[in-house]
């Protein structure tokens, strides 16, 4: 899974049959979630009505599917979870691992907790 | 898989219902070498494992069957990252 904010919606007319009760949201990650994707958001489903500003877990693949009741859905991403609440070490900067990425991504969560 | 350094925890109330009862970690990735990859994940731990252990993740269906072995009836697991191992040392 990853840790991503909430920042809109998407509507769309004309959709897949099986998507039309989705909810469809923009989620920019906190980090990087795969180096493959180049890209800096992603589009997915949600059951929990989370709303704009809220940060969110979304998970990834065949379980993003699964949640929808189905693994017969044109869906790979899905909110899972409506963040209340992250801890993470004083020292995680210097984790190893913890580069400027996950940095960035923990003073991003720090502005609104 | 990968592996990490767990850095932290996530709470969520309001969640899907099949991550009841999964304890999600903060687990930075690192590459082969050790050095920072800047890619954050989430995953779920059945380990006990702590801030600042180093640990490998499972993906996909590898992390399905950390939480719940049997892959041929564990689709509904609602996970993508499991942690499989918590690393004591490598050469």
């Amino acid at each position: 899974m990853i840790l991503g904010r909430v920042i809109g919606h998407v509507w769309a007319a004309r959709r897949d049959a099986r998507l039309q009760r989705a909810k469809l949201l923009v989620v920019r990650p906190h980090a990087i979630y795969e180096p493959a994707f180049g890209t800096r958001h992603l589009v997915a489903t949600d059951d929990l009505d989370a709303g704009v500003g809220d940060d969110v877990i979304v998970c990834l693949g065949a379980p993003a599917r699964e949640s929808l009741g189905s693994n017969d859905m044109p869906v790979d991403a899905a909110v899972l979870g409506v963040v209340d609440r992250i801890e993470w070490r004083a020292d995680a900067m210097q984790a190893p691992g913890a580069g400027p990425g996950i940095q960035r991504a923990l003073g991003a969560i720090g502005d609104t907790k | 898989m990968i592996r990490g350094t767990v850095i932290g925890q996530v709470w969520a109330t309001r969640k899907a219902r099949g991550l009841d009862g999964q304890t999600l970690l903060l687990v930075a990735a690192r590459d082969a070498e050790g050095r920072a990859t800047g890619r954050l994940v989430v995953a779920s731990d059945t380990l006990d494992a702590r801030a600042g252990d180093d640990v490998t993740v499972a993906f996909g269906s590898g992390a399905r069957i950390v939480l719940r072995p049997g892959a041929a009836d564990n689709r509904d697991v609602l996970c993508d990252a499991a942690i499989a191992a918590i690393v004591e040392g490598a050469g």
